[in-house]
């Protein structure tokens, strides 16, 4: 199968453009994950900087606007974010040392009290996640050229070790309630003011928040943390950025079991899941909905992406946001295909 | 009668609703509008704000899920980290009556979402619904500049909400149906086309979005029509509490707001009846005279034969003079002249 770019070109439009204060949902299923999307977030945005064939001087986008990303994950660590981007030919350490890009981890210490040694005790669980997703061969994209896979490989793996505590700010869950949201929301920002520093007017920031409904399903309703308390976090979030990208997770249980209650009564997170995903759909300008098609497995289809409005489209004449319903496949090499039903 | 009532409520129900839009004579001082993810309230909210400024009404965004002051809103009132009583403070404060003298200026509060302050765990157990969104229709301030205000609150009825902590009281919802002197709810134009298609061929109407229950699927408007721009629109389900206590029940369609200019001030919400697609004109009838089947038979009865069919006392009426047992109940026949009577088939 030939290799795709690293932009599927139906996605192009929905990918580039975001404007100002703007929330994007993406909802994933268990069948049907949105790394490859999120990815391709990060790529757009981050992209044509990050190629080495291009000069410095082309650093900017077509229109001038030079674009910064936070990634802020609960699920997946560094190194899984580091793997992948690098099968698109993204360097994210580089990236982090130019202060494009930095990475925010929420899931190796969340929960863990920061241990003033070298933390090797409590670290053998995440230890054994990030070995994980790597890949034994960095699989580099034909076509992008130069820098031979052992440069990278060899830089990547120094950039882990060096600057891993550096790179990736690690949050941790301390207290109890909006207390607790508080911390971790200074923590972002503060990361959000750090690349901030070095930007230049008209520069974008662009924060993306991988699944933070692990963070609510961990806490809950003991914790004094409901779909109200996270969904104004995430707002105190939005107001740094110049646009927000968020993943949630939208499985049929997670969504529908509160709505149907008269049948069984819907256990807490339930309620406060459904709550919390669907008061972001009503506040995100578009809703990226994945799912597995209806009609069981492909070979040739990974999923259905249906690209909606959401409440917060304000459907001026500038804003106008196609909606669409796409196929989706998931190559061998991490290329992905984005195609419409019934072409190939 | 139906043309008749149409007449009648297309005169009336399209006052009435602008007097609701526009804010006119304080019509509705707690309109509630439940909304969806399938059709956002947004377009109503704008359509709101764009008429206040006609109006020039003072207006009042409470932001309880809104980032941006949108356009047209006089004061933006974020409610993030604040507690209901800090709220109702700051809506109070934003407001300063223009003059003493001059009559005082409307207001239009606008509530973005209630269902974040509702399902809030910081609220606290003894929070009072009714009086939180009184005290902004009625402020119980020294300024007795009192200025006319009315509070349009948006509930998004498909976020669910939290178990009740009290069993006892009725939940937020139904709390906020019975204050509201005006419910619209909001469909999309599209669905209701879709479902009356399905209710006029006896089939289940279809479901959209989350109803779906389908993996994955939050949202299930595809605006497939957008293309046509035929059903652009949403439909308003009003239910309005007059004074008197009468209730009006009326289906409005909103058409989207690129069709006409910010300034327009004439009315441009139209009755959904009146919609030539939801309500396709009916076939004019042919000529009634011919509608009679044709055939070699003759059907039709002479004059003389349905005076004749008209004389005939059916056996239930005889029965009725209770003549004694097995009296009544008799056929009686008087025979013409073209009976053949015989005598061995026919007793009397």
């Amino acid at each position: 199968m030939p290799s795709q770019p690293p932009l599927p070109p139906l996605l192009t439009t929905y990918l580039s453009k975001q404007p100002e204060s703007s929330l994007t949902l993406i909802s994933s299923i268990l069948g049907a994950t949105s790394n490859w999307l999120v990815l391709r977030y990060l790529y757009a945005a981050l992209g044509t900087s990050s190629s080495p064939n291009v000069t410095i001087g082309s650093d900017e986008l077509a229109n001038g606007v030079k674009r910064k990303v936070v990634l802020v994950s609960f699920l997946r660590s560094w190194e899984f974010w580091r793997a992948e981007a690098k099968r698109l030919g993204l360097d994210l350490a580089r990236l982090a040392d130019k202060q494009q890009f930095a990475f925010v981890d929420g899931l190796s210490e969340l929960f863990n009290t920061p241990s003033t040694a070298s933390g090797a005790p409590t670290n053998t669980g995440s230890a054994v996640r990030t070995t994980l997703p790597l890949r034994s061969q960095p699989g580099t994209v034909p076509g992008r050229g130069p820098p031979s896979t052992v440069t990278a490989e060899r830089l990547g793996n120094e950039g882990l070790r060096q600057r891993e505590p550096g790179t990736a700010k690690k949050l941790h869950f301390t207290g109890h309630g909006v207390a607790a949201l508080d911390v971790m929301e200074k923590d972002i920002i503060a990361e959000i003011n750090r690349q901030k520093s070095s930007m230049a007017e008209g520069d974008e920031m662009l924060l993306i928040i991988d699944q933070p409904d692990f963070l609510l399903a961990a806490t809950g309703a003991s914790m004094g943390i409901g779909a109200t308390e996270m969904a104004e976090w995430v707002t105190g979030l939005q107001q740094h950025a110049h646009a927000t990208v968020l993943t949630l997770a939208a499985d049929s249980p997670l969504i529908h079991n509160a709505s149907t209650s008269g049948i069984q009564q819907s256990s807490p997170i339930e309620t406060e899941h459904a709550a919390f995903a669907i008061g972001m759909a009503h506040r995100a300008r578009s809703v990226m909905q994945l799912r597995t098609l209806e009609t069981g497995a492909a070979r040739d289809v990974s999923g259905v992406l249906r690209i909606s409005r959401g409440g917060g489209w304000t459907g001026e004449a500038e804003d106008n946001l196609e909606e669409r319903e796409l196929l989706y496949y998931i190559q061998r090499d991490g290329g992905v295909r984005v195609f419409g039903r019934g072409e190939s | 009668m139906a043309p008749v009532n149409l007449s009648h409520r297309r005169t009336h129900n399209l006052l009435l609703i602008s007097k609701l839009l526009s804010l006119r004579d304080t019509a509705s001082p707690l309109t509630l509008l439940q909304d969806s993810l399938e059709q956002p309230a947004t377009p109503l909210i704008k359509e709101y704000i764009r008429r206040a400024k006609l109006s020039k009404v003072h207006v009042t965004f409470i932001a309880f899920e809104t980032l941006k002051k949108p356009d047209g809103v006089d004061a933006f009132v974020s409610t993030r980290r604040k507690s209901p009583a800090e709220i109702v403070e700051e809506v109070a404060a934003v407001y300063q009556p223009a003059s003493a003298t001059g009559p005082p200026r409307r207001r239009l509060i606008i509530i973005d979402a209630i269902n974040p302050l509702l399902s809030s765990r910081r609220l606290d157990p003894a929070f009072h619904l009714p009086s939180f969104l009184g005290s902004f229709i009625a402020p119980s301030g020294p300024s007795t500049g009192k200025a006319e205000a009315s509070l349009v609150v948006t509930y998004h009825q498909d976020v669910s909400a939290l178990p009740q902590q009290n069993h006892y009281s009725p939940t937020p919802l139904s709390v906020l149906t019975y204050l509201a002197t005006s419910i619209i709810t909001l469909h999309s134009f599209s669905h209701i086309l879709a479902q009356k298609a399905a209710r006029d061929r006896s089939l289940a109407a279809p479901v959209f979005g989350l109803e779906e229950e389908q993996d994955g699927v939050l949202l299930g408007r595809l605006d497939k029509l957008a293309g046509t721009g035929a059903a652009e629109g949403i439909v308003l389900e009003l239910e309005h509490r007059r004074k008197s206590g009468r209730g009006v029940l009326e289906w409005y369609l909103l058409p989207p707001s690129s069709r006409y200019s910010p300034q327009h001030v004439k009315e441009v919400v139209t009755l959904l009846d009146d919609n030539v697609l939801y309500n396709p004109p009916m076939e004019p009838d042919t000529n009634p005279d011919e509608d009679e089947p044709k055939s070699t038979f003759e059907l039709g009865l002479t004059d003389r034969q349905r005076r004749d069919r008209e004389g005939v006392v059916l056996p239930y009426f005889d029965a009725q003079h209770g003549d004694g047992p097995g009296e009544g109940g008799r056929i009686l026949y008087d025979m013409g002249e073209e009976d053949d009577f015989d005598e061995e088939e026919d007793e009397i």
